[in-house]
Parts: C-alpha cells; sequence; structure tokens
C-alpha cells in the first residue's frame, strides 16, 4: 500500500496499532490453543480400535447411559425448579433478592467436592432428619440414583436460573401488556408471549446446565460414585462416567482412560450439537409462538 | 360502540400521584392527551388500559363498573410506546393472535381482511423487525382491530416516524374514527398529529387536570406557557421572561398584557423593512426562510421575538443588526393565566 485512499473501511493503523493487534492475536491464538490441544491430545492418545472397543464395553456403555440419564433428569429438574426462579428474579422486586441472587451463585463458586461433602452430612448420615425422611420416602441418598441427580442439579442448575433470568428480563414488558390487552388472561400472555420469546435463552441455558451436569465429578466422588439400582434406576451397579474414567486412570490404565473419554467426548459433542442444530433449524414452538390451536 | 366515562379517578405510582380527573369518551370521537414530561399521560393510558391500578374514582364503560377489571377484561385495544408487537411471530399471525386468543372458530379470513385494509398482504410473513416504522404502526392498529376493541389507547403514536409515514398515519387515525367509530385516546408530543386527529384535549400537568378543551379554545386560551407552545404560538414568554425584560417601554408594554403564567403571541408581522410603520422598534438578529415563509428574529428590549416577513417577499433577506419597526396586533396577545378558559 503506498499512498491512495483506503477503500477497505477500516482505519489505517500505525505501528504501534500493529503491534498491540499482533499481541492480541498471540494471546487469543495461545488461548485456543489450551482449549483444543489437550482434546486433540485425548483424541489421538488411543488408537481408533481401542476406542470402538470401549465403545462395545458393556460397563462403558452402562456408565455412559447412567450418565446421560441423570443428566437428562437434572436438567427436567432445572427446567421445572429453576426456569421459575429465573423468572421471579427478572420480573419481580422483594426484599432479599440480592440474598437470593447470591444464593444461586454459591453452588458454582464453592468447590464442587465441598458440595458432595454438604450434601453427604445432609442427606447420607443416618443421624440426620432428612436423612430419616428420605429413607422413610424409600428413597436412598447414598450411592444412588437421587445421589447423581441431587449433586448434577446443586452444581447445575444456577446456569438455568441465571440464563432463564436474562432471557425473561429481556422481554420487553410492553409487549406482554399488549397481549393481556388483546385478551389474553395473564396465564396465556406468559404461554404465548413470554416463554416463546424467552425460549431461546432458557434453551441455552438448559444446555449449559446439561453439560455441566455429565462433567461433574467432585460432588459424584463423595456422594455417588456408585450407583445401585433402586429408585428411578433399574440398570446394573454403575459409575457416572467420570468417576469411571478416574478410576480407570487410579489404575494406570492410561490408554483405556483416554478410549473412555473419547468415546464420551464425541457422544456429548454430538449431543450438544444436535440440540443446538434443532434449535436453530426447527420449527419449534417457542420460536413462532404458535403454542395455540 | 361504546360511551365511556372516568369518574374521579386517582392513580398512585411510586411518589407520583395522578387526578382526580374525569373523562368522557362518545363513540367515534378522539381525544388527545398532552401535557409536559412528567405529567402523567402513560400513567393515565395505563391505569385506563388496567395496568395501574385506580386507587378512588371509577371507570364506566356503559354503565358497566370497569375499575378493577383486568385489561383483557376491558375491551380496550391499548397500543404502548414502541407498539408492542410480537418480535416472535409473523405480521399476520401478530394480527391473528386477538382471534386466536378469541377462540374465534376461523380466524384466517378476518385476519386476512384486516391485512388488505391496511396494505399488509405482502408483508404478512415478515416479523415485526423487519419492517419500517410506519408498517409496525399498521401492523399494531391492525392487531388492535382484530381484537374488536371498544375503545383505542394509544401511547406516543407517530414516534420516529419519518414525514411520510406520519402523514399516512393521520389518514389511518381519521379512517378509524369514521369508519370503525372506535373512540380513541392518543397520548403525544405532536401538535400536528394532535390536531389532526383530536375533537378534544386533555392537558394534564404534574399530575392534575390543566384543562380539558376542543382545538379551538384550546388554540384562542392557552392557560400555559406548554400550552401555548404547543399551540404553535411563536413566542411564549413565561412569568420569569417577562419579568426579567428590562425596562424598555415594550417590555412595560408587554407586561401590562401579561398573566400570572406570562404572555403568548404569535409570530409578528413585520412590514418590509424599507417602508417601515408600527409602534415598536426592533434589530434582526437573524431571518431565514421556512415553510411559512421567512421567519425573523428580532430584539426588541430584552428580549428575543419570532416575527415574520410578509409572505411574498423577494428581494434579499434583511441583515442582521438592520432596524424594523412592528406592531402587536393587540387582540392577538395572549394572557397566560394558568387555568383553564371559561
Amino acid at each position: 500500500m503506498t499512498g491512495g485512499p483506503r477503500t477497505d473501511g477500516r482505519p489505517a493503523r500505525g505501528i504501534a496499532g500493529r503491534l498491540w493487534l499482533g499481541l492480541g492475536a498471540a494471546a487469543s491464538a495461545s488461548l485456543l490453543l489450551l482449549f483444543l490441544l489437550p482434546i486433540a491430545a485425548l483424541l489421538t492418545y488411543a488408537p481408533p480400535s481401542r476406542l470402538l472397543a470401549a465403545a462395545m464395553s458393556a460397563p462403558v456403555q452402562q456408565s455412559i447411559a447412567l450418565t446421560l440419564y441423570a443428566a437428562a433428569l437434572a436438567v427436567l429438574a432445572s427446567a421445572l425448579l429453576a426456569v421459575p426462579l429465573g423468572y421471579l428474579l427478572a420480573r419481580h422486586r422483594f426484599r432479599g433478592r440480592g440474598v437470593v441472587e447470591s444464593i444461586v451463585t454459591l453452588p458454582v463458586v464453592v468447590p464442587h467436592l465441598l458440595v458432595g461433602l454438604g450434601l453427604f452430612f445432609l442427606l447420607a448420615v443416618p443421624s440426620t432428619p432428612l436423612h430419616a425422611a428420605a429413607a422413610a420416602l424409600g428413597i436412598p441418598i447414598y450411592d444412588s440414583i437421587a445421589g447423581v441427580v441431587l449433586v448434577m442439579v446443586v452444581v447445575s442448575a444456577p446456569y438455568t436460573v441465571v440464563a432463564s433470568q436474562l432471557a425473561f428480563q429481556a422481554v420487553d414488558g410492553r409487549v406482554v401488556e399488549a397481549a393481556r390487552s388483546l385478551g389474553a388472561g395473564p396465564a396465556t400472555a406468559f404461554l404465548t408471549v413470554t416463554l416463546p420469546i424467552a425460549g431461546r435463552g432458557i434453551v441455552a441455558g438448559l444446555l449449559l446446565t446439561w453439560a455441566r451436569a455429565v462433567s461433574e465429578i467432585g460432588g459424584l466422588l463423595i456422594l455417588a460414585a456408585y450407583v445401585f439400582p433402586g429408585g428411578l434406576y433399574s440398570g446394573p451397579v454403575a459409575n457416572p462416567i467420570s468417576v469411571y474414567v478416574y478410576e480407570l486412570f487410579q489404575n494406570g490404565n492410561l490408554a483405556d482412560a483416554a478410549a473412555v473419554s473419547s468415546v464420551f467426548l464425541l457422544i456429548a459433542f454430538a449431543i450438544f450439537l444436535g440440540v443446538r442444530l434443532a434449535e436453530r433449524t426447527a420449527r419449534l414452538p417457542w420460536r413462532s409462538g404458535e403454542l395455540l390451536p | 360502540m361504546s360511551d365511556w366515562r372516568a369518574d374521579g379517578i386517582e392513580v398512585a405510582v411510586g411518589g407520583f400521584r395522578l387526578g382526580p380527573l374525569d373523562l368522557a369518551l362518545e363513540a367515534g370521537r378522539a381525544v388527545a392527551v398532552v401535557g409536559p414530561s412528567g405529567a402523567g399521560k402513560t400513567t393515565l393510558l395505563r391505569a385506563l388500559a388496567g395496568f395501574l391500578p385506580i386507587e378512588r374514582g371509577r371507570l364506566w364503560r356503559d354503565g358497566v363498573d370497569l375499575t378493577r377489571a383486568p385489561p383483557e377484561a376491558r375491551g380496550l385495544g391499548y397500543v404502548p410506546q414502541g407498539l408492542g408487537l410480537f418480535p416472535h411471530r409473523t405480521v399476520f399471525h401478530n394480527v391473528r393472535y386477538p382471534l386466536e386468543i378469541a377462540g374465534t372458530p376461523d380466524p384466517d379470513p378476518a385476519a386476512e381482511a384486516l391485512l388488505d385494509r391496511f396494505r399488509l398482504r405482502p408483508l404478512a410473513d415478515r416479523r415485526p423487525a423487519a419492517l419500517s416504522g410506519g408498517e409496525q404502526q399498521r401492523v399494531a392498529l391492525a392487531r388492535a382491530l382484530a381484537a374488536d376493541p371498544e375503545l383505542i389507547v394509544w401511547d406516543e403514536p407517530g414516534q420516529a416516524l419519518d414525514v411520510e409515514a406520519r402523514h399516512d398515519l393521520g389518514g389511518v387515525l381519521a379512517d378509524l374514527r369514521a369508519v370503525d367509530r372506535v373512540p380513541i385516546v392518543v397520548v403525544t408530543h405532536d401538535p400536528a398529529l394532535a390536531f389532526s386527529v383530536a375533537d378534544e384535549f386533555v392537558v394534564l400537568d404534574r399530575g392534575r387536570l390543566l384543562l380539558r378543551a376542543d382545538a379551538a379554545s384550546l388554540l384562542r386560551h392557552p392557560p400555559t406557557a406548554f400550552v401555548a407552545r404547543f399551540a404553535g404560538y411563536e413566542n411564549v414568554l413565561d412569568r420569569p421572561a417577562v419579568d426579567r425584560a428590562g425596562d424598555g417601554p415594550f417590555a412595560r408594554w408587554l407586561r401590562g398584557r401579561a398573566g400570572p403564567e406570562g404572555v403568548a403571541f404569535r409570530a409578528l408581522p413585520v412590514p418590509a423593512p424599507e417602508a417601515p410603520r408600527g409602534a415598536w422598534d426592533g434589530v434582526v438578529r437573524a431571518a431565514r426562510p421556512d415553510p411559512d415563509g421567512i421567519r425573523l428574529e428580532i430584539a426588541a428590549d430584552d428580549l428575543m421575538l419570532a416575527a415574520r416577513l410578509p409572505r411574498a417577499w423577494s428581494a434579499p433577506l434583511p441583515a442582521a443588526g438592520s432596524r424594523v419597526r412592528f406592531d402587536v396586533p393587540s387582540d392577538g396577545v395572549r394572557p397566560l393565566d394558568g387555568a383553564a378558559a371559561p
């Protein structure tokens, strides 16, 4: 470039500007590599035949199935519990709102091992009233599906609370008022206007909750490293996948640890991308708001 | 169509109080609610629509008490500021919405008829975000009419519209009154729109009803500086401005004609500068052509006044600093007395 007006619409950049730009690009590239290289290392450590063998092994399949099932229950529980809380925080001013918001972020900042310990002392120690109550109801907590789901909900539901709070806050109240004035009662206006508009943000939050739930290990090591059949689980005794991989690694079985991790990683990726794609392309009711007959 | 009446309604929002306020609305009539920012215009509309509780007084529609009725049971089409279009629905499904809610057995023909009436058919499959401001206004109105309202209450129609769309809107609102006979209440800052649709003006000031008047008496007897400016008076001097005006002969003369809130008069007709006549002296500060002729700013004593040269003026604009003489048509000077005209 020698003289003449620049025509690409970007401002001209001096030497200092280029230096900063270069530093920024180098920093960004380093971080992105730090994200990608471990995954590449994991996926390439074991030979493909080992991956295939891991994918075909019954204990691995049981462990993955257990994990996906428990995470699905955790997402369901978040949809039922965390979305209403998000709505409350988005739409209502009340005393103690700041305190509630702090409580919501608590599980994110507390080490998850401690979350597991807390749940253990609350529910799994035989002397506590809540343990007695759960036992009376026939719901085992320790080393059970309920324990897995509880840990997952505690550590992952905050993402749905925050995402749905933001999603509901972004819904223009005047749009909802217009719906009311056009004849919709409060519940109809919520179902046909508020929820469809906030739907995308809520789904994004649930997806984060799901991703966080399947990757949980700290709390599970304490409360439910093994899951015995009972309650909502009728499969064979199995570990959550993170615990399963951890035990392989602890036993020095590096190739199997890598192979099992890779299989789970690929499945989780496929589910994640599938949901994103479906959400983006499908004519889902929350996108058009055509929930009415 | 229905007759609406508000008897002494009072509304409280935070520290702000509106009312007590009386209103009466007959079929086919349009009321413009005007007033400075913070006067309570939007508060009034939201209370009528049922989004703010009416603390005292009663709201009636044809003798039915609606004071405590929820918004969806008032039969009132509320168009909020920003229109409140559904961003997730197409134009067609926006207009169809009230029919779906009402459980209309076959909602499509009615929705399509409204699309045709408001020239929206080619836009039926678009989302509101892909429409121009004028198109969005037409969708809002078509959707409001789909609910078959007994009253349309519109906060700031014409906001952020270009000149063409604004012109369009006047026609649409006039149509609404004449064809549908739906009474309309609009809140507006736009005098041109207000004077083109309103039979009656309700002027609010700091939560109180300042004036209910038809256009003619609003134009003849503006009670406050705000109303005078809204009514298009080019020269509006509030009380502090009148008091500050110094002790020159013109200032003294004007002070003698001012009311407690000041004084207002139209742009002063200034004869051609080469044939000066008139009782008062002034100095030209600026001269500028505008759609109504040539507008002058002249200084007389310590006052800056708006004035006009004859429409037929074709010579060069008078230079700043040149002297002019002028008269003030004495029947055109309006004292601002702060209270409603009789």
